[in-house]
């Protein structure tokens, strides 16, 4: 039996201030966000990122980019 | 009302009249206390050195903390505060990480050790130091610093906010406007202005400020923040691990905050300052309205008692809540002595860490008894002290 996968959106960031600023920033904008481990696909930019929802990741960037918050780096990662 | 902040229920714990503000706030509000015994149990993780769900609790009080802190003091990007050990370490950050051999500052007379003492090791490494004078009640006139930095080409002018010594305030905002028109750096030492007094850090215009965490703040000791103004490149004084950041690198992470935060930070200290600067937030208006009003009380009092000299700018004159004096009639180890164990009254004589000051008011030789009031100070206590001080001296 092949198990289910689901996808999420990992965004980095330059520290861990930005990293909680940007938390703020998307449960403000009523984006649902988790904080992780920092995924190594994403370069160790911090020893935290923040998950989100792929439907949910245009509202989440837009959210970061009014805020000034614009992730270092992200990527889609299947959720196993 | 007649008495200070935090002189309700703090206060009928206390062991003594504690007017001993200036060097550090004591007792400390139930606030701060909840926030640092908080910090130690159910946040105790490293902060920002993991993501399980207590590390994240302490990194999230590391960063509101960081946020009220900010709030407080009018800066408008948080990351331009950075947690440190204390005032002293701010003022060692600010200037060994600014000035070289060859550079040249002006420098109030009025300064703590905080600043001298790393300016003189600096002098000895080639960095040229001129003293402007304050008058003898520890104002420096922006007049005489004018005058100073355009003698000679100046990398930066430092001066304190207030003064540990007379509480004079001084015209930080007008300072920093002529070391900026001539090309300088403005450099301040804040540790007796934030919380006595309402600091607007973008309204003052200044390229770094040092801020002490356990006096006026209220916070407990072993934390403090320095300022420093956007883009402002400042040489770290240690490198060390981060938790976010690039950790492989061999190099120190150049942004803000992690480039000055090497190492775990003071979390019970920088959550009880956070809890500290959430109450300014909340009640310092009037908190400020309370201190300033007792210590009218008491400078008034101190003045009029026979054969005592009071330093300091007039009772009229806006100051934070510290005033140091002198008697004709005894000396001011004996003074202190004495109200501590006559009277239960906690003061502090000599030259408080300040020779410079001292010697600027003509006290070097002599030193004077220091009284600051400040949250929990009331004015039975005031009115104590001063009753006190007439019968020792009578």
């Amino acid at each position: 039996m092949t198990p289910a996968t689901s996808r999420f959106v990992a965004y980095g960031f330059a520290s861990v201030h930005d990293a909680l600023a940007a938390e703020s920033a998307l449960a403000s904008a009523g984006v649902a966000v988790i904080v992780i481990p920092s995924p190594r696909v994403l370069g160790e930019l911090c020893g935290i990122a923040l998950r989100v929802d792929p439907a949910s990741a245009r509202a989440a960037e837009s959210a970061l980019e009014v805020a000034g918050l614009p992730p270092r780096a992200s990527a889609e990662i299947d959720d196993l | 009302m007649t008495d200070a902040p935090g002189a309700g229920a703090a206060n009928s714990a206390r062991s003594c009249i504690y007017l001993d503000h200036s060097a550090t706030s004591w007792p400390k509000p139930p606030e701060v206390v909840d926030a640092v015994v908080n910090a130690m149990t159910a946040c105790g993780a490293n902060p920002g050195r993991g993501a399980y769900s207590m590390a994240l609790a302490a990194a999230r009080l590391v960063f509101e903390s960081r946020r009220a802190c900010a709030d407080l003091l009018g800066v408008p990007d948080a990351r331009d505060l950075a947690f440190v050990s204390g005032c002293t370490e701010a003022c060692n950050l600010m200037l060994k990480g600014l000035l070289v051999p060859g550079d040249r500052v002006v420098v109030s007379s009025m300064e703590h050790n905080a600043v001298s003492r790393p300016l003189h090791v600096l002098s000895l490494g080639g960095v040229r130091v001129d003293i402007v004078q304050a008058d003898a009640t520890g104002t420096v006139h922006a007049g005489d610093v004018e005058r100073a930095v355009r003698a000679h080409a100046t990398r930066a002018v430092i001066c304190q906010h207030a003064s540990n010594v007379t509480g004079a305030i001084q015209p930080i905002g007008d300072i920093a406007d002529i070391a900026h028109e001539n090309g300088a750096l403005m450099l301040v030492d804040g540790a007796q202005a934030a919380g006595h007094m309402n600091v607007d850090l973008a309204a003052l215009d200044v390229d770094a400020y040092a801020v002490s965490g356990h006096k006026g703040l209220l916070g407990p000791q072993g934390v403090g923040l320095l300022y420093l103004r956007p883009g402002l490149d400042v040489a770290e004084l240690l490198q060390g691990g981060t938790g976010g950041g690039s950790s492989e690198e061999e190099s120190q992470p150049q942004g803000r905050p992690e480039r000055y935060e090497a190492g775990t930070p003071n979390t019970p200290g920088i959550a009880g300052l956070g809890a500290g600067a959430r109450l300014w937030l909340a009640h310092g208006e009037e908190w400020r309205a309370q201190e300033q009003r007792i210590f009218r009380g008491l400078k008034e009092g101190m003045s009029a008692i026979p054969g005592v000299t009071v330093f300091g700018p007039a009772s009229d004159e806006p100051c934070v809540p510290t005033l140091s004096l002198v008697s004709d009639r005894m000396d001011c180890d004996r003074i202190a002595f004495l109200l501590d164990r006559r009277y239960g009254i906690a003061v502090r004589s000599g030259l408080h860490c300040a020779p410079w000051a001292h010697r600027t008011i003509g006290t070097l030789e002599t030193g004077a008894v220091r009284f600051g009031v400040g949250y929990g100070s009331t004015s039975d206590d005031v009115a104590a002290a001063i009753a006190a001080l007439t019968e020792l001296l009578a």
